[in-house]
């Protein structure tokens, strides 16, 4: 299967010579390009924008056999999967997914049980160093890895087993990325990002709840075209995709900057489609493109359709604050009981002091009289 | 640690953290204070307390400190009359009115009030940034000040100084990640709120303690043992 290159892939498939270019055409589009102004496109290689990029990119494509990816699920909802496969814009969500092949998918995968878990482990001995890891959900550390287990091994030992042979390993999801809801206080399951257990490899957070398709297909794009993983920033996310916050893209910018603000879901400064920083947004520290990719097919996104941005693509965004109470606000005020500590601890210590001192002053006096004397 | 922990553990613990201690430290001066002593009335005062302390606070505060030949506050040092009242307005202004602020104020307090647009917020704290730097180098050049400024003074200026240009750059994203300045905007506000309670910034509070407490020694009218 995958000794045959991509476009030999799509002629069987019945995709002519202009289809093929315009495949390439579409993953230029896909890895950060199809939107102006450009995230963050000054970090991208250069050579993206000369004219003939899409002959470069159908020359690998001509050359390259398709690309084998294993999609792990630990503790996920499958969300990012269902994003991705119910995709409003399928023709350049297909596109992408023409040019891997999902050897193993837990929710895909026609195959089940003991048959499928041999196909995983037959691929990846045959592709060992050359298959793209993609994980969902996030990894239970806590009781010996007991929390998630697939086929009887935890979550654990199949990630390290599976990042070993990985040409890439991509963590779908503000779950695989940082944790995500498991992860939120307490923690029961002692829930960790990928990228916390393996770090040994490079691994490319894809945050969002769920990741925007696009953004996930465009990074696949780019590892897929150029062998290489794209530009990433501190968090280990594709600068494309993640280079501005929300804010920075808001179409509610200026109602922010002119201070006028929605008080509730439902006042006339809602209807008005005023800001909604007094409603808990969380834009100003978010990391994302929903604000210019959005979401079905560029149709809309949270902040657009009225509700504040809940901060999904940035780590431990469940512990944020509450998602209504507003930014600025501390992340929690000190007790009542802990404020009457400190008020008794201030009476207390500085009673003490006034005391001590008092008790001075009387011995000094008492010794000036005597010396008087 | 990355800058999103950071801000997590400045806008919460440390916050936290420091919020009470600035409490504690307040509470402690003020009892330190009144635990000095207080002089009791040994005649019935011949004027009225209440007339004394409102007088005090009329002089000192509402009226006079805007009418500046009549203390010659002004023909003593212009520049320390004009920027320092300009930093303080700016300075109440933003804490007070502006938005975000507001918001904290909100989360503390249980209620909220109408805020200034930004712009104007933002103008305001512009010059209050201005007047920082014109006082520092007033207290830098002028011999008076020269003389009774110590490390204490430029602490103050300082900690003082760090939340509203971090403030100021954040809202403009300047230069770094909004994350970034967030975490350090909050960081020297946690520093600001534990360095108060120990320093003469606590001026905030004791100054009208002390105009209360001369307000009443004015008004009594009453011969002092
Ligand atoms: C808990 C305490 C505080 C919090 C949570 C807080 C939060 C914030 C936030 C979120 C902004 C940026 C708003 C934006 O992006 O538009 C800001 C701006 C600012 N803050 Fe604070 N702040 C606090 C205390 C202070 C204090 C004590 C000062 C001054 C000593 C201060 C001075 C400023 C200034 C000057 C600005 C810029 C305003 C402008 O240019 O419009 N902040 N603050
Ligand atoms: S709605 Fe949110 S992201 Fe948009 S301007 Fe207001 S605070 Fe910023």
């Amino acid at each position: 299967m995958n000794e045959e290159t991509i476009y030999q892939y799509l002629k069987k498939k019945g995709a002519s010579r202009r289809d093929f270019l315009k495949l390439c055409g579409t993953l230029v589009g896909a890895m950060g390009l199809f939107r102006s102004p450009l995230e963050g496109s000054d970090l991208l290689d250069p050579t993206i924008f000369e004219s003939n990029t899409i002959q470069k990119i159908a020359h690998a494509l001509e050359n390259k056999p398709r690309v084998p990816v294993i999609w792990l699920e630990f503790q996920d909802c499958a969300g990012c999967s269902e994003a991705l496969t119910r995709s409003q814009s399928p023709s350049l969500i297909d596109l992408v997914l023409n040019t891997i092949s999902v050897e193993y998918h837990e929710t895909l995968t026609a195959a089940a049980g003991f048959q499928a878990e041999a196909n995983k482990e037959a691929i990846m001995q045959a592709y060992h160093g050359q298959y793209v890891l993609v994980v969902e959900g996030s990894i239970p550390t806590a009781g010996n890895g007991a929390y998630c287990t697939v086929g009887g091994r935890s979550a654990l030992e199949l990630l390290t087993e599976a990042a070993e042979g990985a040409a890439a390993i991509i963590a779908t999801g503000n779950c695989a990325a940082f944790g995500g809801l498991p992860k939120a206080n307490p923690n029961p399951t002692g829930a960790k990002g990928v990228w916390e257990i393996i770090t040994d490899k490079p691994v490319v957070n894809i945050p969002g709840c769920p990741a925007i398709p696009e953004v996930f297909t465009g990074t696949l794009a780019h590892f897929v075209v150029f062998g290489s993983l794209p530009n990433l920033d501190d968090l280990n996310r594709p600068m494309t995709f993640y280079g501005k916050t929300i804010h920075d893209r808001c179409l509610r910018r200026p109602f922010y900057e002119e201070g006028k603000f929605a008080l509730s879901f439902d006042d006339q400064g809602a209807k008005e489609g005023w800001c909604l920083y007094k409603l808990g947004c969380k834009g100003p520290t978010t990391y994302n493109a929903c604000a210019s990719i959005k979401w079905d097919a560029g149709l809309s996104f949270p902040v657009q359709s009225g509700h504040p941005c809940l901060g999904c693509s940035q780590p431990d965004f469940w512990d944020g604050g509450g998602f209504y109470q507003s930014q600025s606000a501390p992340l929690n005020s000190p007790e009542i009981t802990a404020v009457g500590a400190a008020v008794g601890a201030g009476v207390a210590v500085g009673a003490a002091m006034a005391a001590g001192s008092a008790a001075q002053k009387k011995k000094v006096e008492a010794e000036e009289k005597r010396s008087e004397s | 640690m990355n800058w999103n922990a950071f801000l997590e553990f400045t806008r919460g613990q440390l916050f936290n953290v420091a919020l009470l201690f600035f409490i504690g430290g307040m509470v402690y001066r003020l009892v330190r204070v009144i635990l000095l002593g207080w002089k009791r009335d040994r005649v019935p005062p011949a004027g009225s307390k209440l007339g004394g302390v409102v007088k005090t606070y009329l002089k000192g505060f509402l009226i006079w400190p805007f009418v500046p030949w009549v203390k010659r506050t002004f023909s003593r040092n212009q520049v320390m009359y004009l920027a320092g009242g300009l930093f303080h307005l700016g300075l109440f202004a933003t804490i007070l009115l502006g938005t975000p602020h507001m918001l904290v104020w909100k989360s503390l307090l249980g209620f909220g009030w109408p805020t200034l647009p930004l712009p104007i917020v933002d103008w305001l704290a512009a010059v209050a940034i201005a007047a920082m730097i014109t006082l520092l180098i007033n207290r830098r050049v002028n011999p008076v000040l020269k003389l009774i400024s110590g490390p204490a003074e430029f602490f103050n200026w300082l900690f003082v100084f760090l939340p509203m240009v971090t403030g100021y750059i954040m809202t403009h994203h300047l230069w770094f990640p909004y994350e970034v300045l967030f975490s350090l905007h909050m960081l020297s506000v946690d520093v600001l709120l534990i360095w108060i309670p120990m320093s003469r910034i606590s001026h905030f509070i004791f100054y009208f303690f002390s105009r209360t407490i001369h307000g009443t020694e004015f008004g009594k009218r009453a011969v002092n043992p």
